[in-house]
């Protein structure tokens, strides 16, 4: 029988994970790995790659690389032009229509980019069943998460990507309810329960009342443009306008150095991550240095180093934890909840690994939140869970979410007249009963808006259609009645109606900035022209895949601070060797030679083999100290 | 007992059935998988067990298999709507045929925009007065109307406010002013709260009117006084709205 997966659709990364005998189980790649880069880079040949090897090729091919493609989905030009501007590729679009971005000489919808992504989960999948010796190791279907507080328009655009991957889309659900769904498998967890998801891109907030199985969303709230990428940007000025400052040149034709971006990105991630476990960290920018009068400049092989500490980290950063609070604030009052009410605090998303963040939330609730699961994992597990729910009949849990944001229509003066109100239990359906303005008007115009403020300017345009076809009938006679249906994915249909004639008109809204059905099957077809990378590209990505666990490895292992109580145990030039093998390898990575590849693979594995050994030993001699010789045994 | 059971029942049943056909128009509704007729108030065919669409309904009482009572049981509310959200919900019909996809849909969605209204007292009285035909709507009147019996409050709150809004457009501290504010607000908190208690007394005489099935006229006396309330309501609520906002300002 063909498979049904969840897949986590993030910002930053992605993962896929299916229900292995009721327990979700995250599928890996051979080197453990389960995280997939969001990450799209497509080839001159037209060879799309994607997660790890696509983020290699940031650093070679910048301008044929495209990230953080999920904060474009389903929005509109006009929407993304503060935030296209911060990022190196190409946004475009016309007004009121799809924003495209920028791949090389192609232009794609972000959800064609986003399928591509899926397909490569998918692929994984696949691959995974097939060594398990099914007989059918297709993927048949899908639940794909979303930001709870992501817009109907949001949320189809991440419909359609599943539709373009050639995915049965199975359901469109929330992550944090996905989340609680994973922590919700050993009851345990009952009661009211927060979760706070803070990923690369998004910041969610949602209360939930779990009982007898059934997990109902009371609230949610949130900020689809706060996260983890955010934190990033804000280091990577910092040291861009350190070198600027200092004289350093970063510009390459007008604008910054794309290549140097990433570089500098890259190593600023670094360093937040090593802020996570120690006090301590810097930011290393290869091929500049300081010179004796204090600038800066270009110098091949020499690295530029800015430390960082964690307190100076957690100063610079408290904004943008404060940002999310103020969600979480008013999830609790929707709610009718005091913080103190709230019985367990889940952590979802992997800027949640920030001890600060961990810090302010369990103040802002009183109690110390969980972090038992993986929290970039904890998304994908739900989704797997509720595939299982939809396919196998598994009547155990329950998911009762909610419509994150109030949806209605426009009346006289531009005022938004709301039929279905935010935090409505999905699916929900209302309806509203309105009539002409003029005499003889035979047709209606109907603007659906999605949003908390009065005005219809102020609110999110869905979609405008037309009710045609009234007889014409004095003003204020006809009785025009438009129903709303949000599904248990959280989209929208509408149904308008005259109720004298009955003249009906039902449409699926599609969005002002989605995309049309014919569109979605063009793209299908499309991408299925492109995607197959054959097989000898694919041992070469896996080999590189490899190859960079071990480079990473090393690295983690030469900067950990347990380094220098091993290193007096290392032989005379043993260290040298190690950085030897390590800078060849990272050499080699930037080739298309395989053989290389894993030749100086293995040339770091053995050199590396004694270092990893004395860590080992030592982190065994640390868990045991204290303990006696019987608690061993 | 057992001698006296059957008379009882028959008589309630004559009673309930009189009861039942002024709430509906109907009482049968068409199971749309296999054709045979259902009563209203069911959510699955007796007949072919399939989920049965939304077409004939009851009301948001008679769904959750409640009368039509102004006090409810929280928790009880809750375990029903748990209940039928495990025997609705579209997750448990993904395989299903499309008629009964819709009717999933049409039932989980109809028991969710029961339970929001069911849940909240106030959304509840509002519900009930719309159902008996006397909307207490909150356009109709719009609030203009100053109810009579707070026709001295209010008088004496505006008189108030006018004198502030001067003290505050002379530049008159915010100190001098913001205490009277307040003291203005307390004998309008004193009606709401008095209010309160009314519209729970009201409540309760409501439901026993439904408990020993009162009269149609009976019932019209206390739906009418309810409807009262309510409209007081909304415009005690406006009031001390419009305070709120001189005092932010």
């Amino acid at each position: 029988m063909a498979r049904v997966v969840g897949i986590d659709l993030g910002t930053t990364n992605s993962l896929v994970a299916y229900v292995d005998q009721g327990r979700p189980v995250v599928i890996r790649d051979k080197s453990g790995e389960g995280l997939v880069p969001s990450i799209v880079s497509i080839a001159v040949d037209g060879t799309a790659y994607v997660g790890r090897e696509a983020q290699r090729r940031l650093l070679t091919e910048p301008e044929r690389t495209v990230y953080s493609v999920k904060r474009f989905m389903g929005r509109g030009i006009d929407d993304v032009v503060g935030e296209a501007a911060l990022l190196p590729f190409r946004v475009s679009g016309d007004a009121g229509g799809v924003v495209k971005i920028g791949v090389g000489e192609k232009e794609l919808t972000p959800p064609e980019i986003s399928a591509l992504v899926l397909r490569e989960l998918v692929r994984r999948a696949e691959e995974f069943f097939a060594t398990l010796g099914e007989v059918d190791p297709d993927v048949s279907g899908a639940v794909i998460t979303v930001p709870a507080y992501f817009n109907d328009a949001q949320r189809t655009a991440t419909r359609d990507a599943g539709r373009i991957a050639g995915l049965e889309v199975l359901r469109i659900i929330n992550e944090p309810t996905a989340a609680s769904l994973a922590y919700g498998l050993d009851k345990r967890h009952a009661g009211l329960i927060a979760v706070y998801d803070f990923g690369g891109g998004t910041f969610d907030i949602s209360i939930l009342l779990v009982e007898d199985g059934v997990f109902q969303v009371l609230a949610t709230n949130g900020d689809t443009h706060l996260g983890g990428d955010d934190i990033d940007r804000i280091f990577t000025q910092i040291v861009l306008d350190t070198l600027e400052q200092n004289g350093a040149v970063i510009h390459r034709n007008g604008a910054y150095d794309a290549e140097l971006v990433q570089a500098i990105r890259r190593s600023v991630i670094q360093a937040k991550h090593d802020l996570s476990e120690r006090d301590e960290s810097d930011i290393r920018v290869d091929g500049f240095e300081v010179t004796a009068d204090g600038r800066i400049q270009r110098a091949v092989g020499r690295q530029y180093r800015m430390a960082l500490t964690r307190a100076g980290f957690e100063r610079a950063i408290a904004p943008i934890i404060e940002r999310t609070l103020a969600p979480c604030r008013q999830a609790l009052a929707d709610a009718g909840l005091e913080p103190e009410q709230i019985d367990e605090v889940v952590m979802v998303g992997g800027s949640t690994r920030i001890p600060a963040v961990r810090a302010r939330v369990g103040e802002l609730f009183g109690r110390t939140p969980h972090t038992e699961l993986n929290p970039d994992e904890v998304v994908a597990l739900g989704a797997a869970v509720q595939a299982d729910i939809l396919t196998t009949g598994n009547r155990e849990m329950l998911l009762l979410d909610v419509t994150p944001l109030s949806l209605g229509i426009e009346t006289m003066g531009g005022v938004t007249t709301k039929i279905i109100l935010r935090n409505s239990t999905i699916p929900a359906s209302g309806s509203e009963m309105f009539t002409t303005a003029v005499d003889d008007q035979t047709a209606v115009d109907i603007h659906v808006v999605q949003g908390e403020r009065e005005l219809v300017g102020d609110n999110r345009s869905l979609a405008r259609f037309k009710l045609r076809g009234i007889p014409p009938m004095p003003a204020g006679l006809p009785r025009v009645q438009v129903q709303f249906q949000i599904d248990a994915n959280g989209i929208l249909s509408v149904t308008a109606s005259e109720l004298r004639t009955q003249v009906e008109q039902t449409i699926e809204v599609k969005p002002s900035y989605g995309l049309t059905d014919d569109e979605v099957e063009r793209m299908l077809v499309d991408s299925f022209e492109h995607a197959e990378a054959d097989f000898a590209a694919r041992l070469l990505i896996e080999a590189k895949n490899e190859a960079e666990s071990v480079v990473t490895a090393t690295e983690k292992s030469l900067r950990a601070s347990e380094f220098a109580e091993v290193a007096t145990e290392l032989a005379p030039g043993e260290q040298r060797r190690i950085e030897q093998a390590l800078a060849g390898l990272k050499h080699v990575l930037t080739s298309e030679d395989k053989a290389a590849i894993e030749q100086w693979t293995q040339a770091l594995n053995d050199a590396t083999k004694h270092l990893a050994e004395l860590m080992m030993n030592r982190s065994i001699r640390v868990a045991l100290a204290g303990k006696n010789v019987d608690d061993v045994r | 007992m057992s001698a006296d059971a059957p008379a009882y029942r028959t008589r309630t049943t004559a009673v309930e059935l009189a009861v039942m056909s002024a709430e509906n128009t109907s009482t049968l509704q068409v199971c749309r998988s296999c054709g045979g007729g259902a009563p209203i108030d069911v959510h699955f065919c007796p007949k072919c067990t399939k989920i049965l669409a939304l077409g004939r309904h009851g009301d948001y009482f008679s769904y959750f298999g409640l009368r039509r009572k102004l006090t409810i049981d929280g928790a009880e509310l809750e375990q029903r709507f748990r209940t039928l959200s495990r025997q609705f919900h579209p997750d448990y019909f993904y395989n299903a045929s499309p008629v009964e996809r819709r009717a999933s849909l049409e039932r989980s969605s109809y028991l969710n925009d029961a339970y929001r209204t069911l849940r909240h007292p106030i959304a509840r009285v509002e519900y009930l007065l719309q159902l008996e035909g006397m909307p207490a709507g909150g356009n109709a009147d719009g609030g203009k109307h100053v109810p009579a019996s707070l026709l001295e409050e209010v008088f004496a709150l505006n008189e108030e406010l006018d004198e502030i809004r001067e003290l505050r457009a002379g530049g008159t501290s915010p100190d001098a002013w913001r205490p009277r504010l307040e003291r203005a607000r307390v004998p309008i908190e004193a009606r709401r709260a008095a209010h309160e208690t009314e519209l729970q007394d009201l409540a309760a005489r409501w439901d026993a009117l439904i408990d020993r099935r009162a009269d149609v006229g009976e019932r019209r006396t206390v739906l009418e006084a309810l409807r009262e309330r309510m409209l007081e309501r909304n415009y005690i609520n406006n009031l001390l709205a419009g305070i709120e906002r001189e005092l932010a300002a």
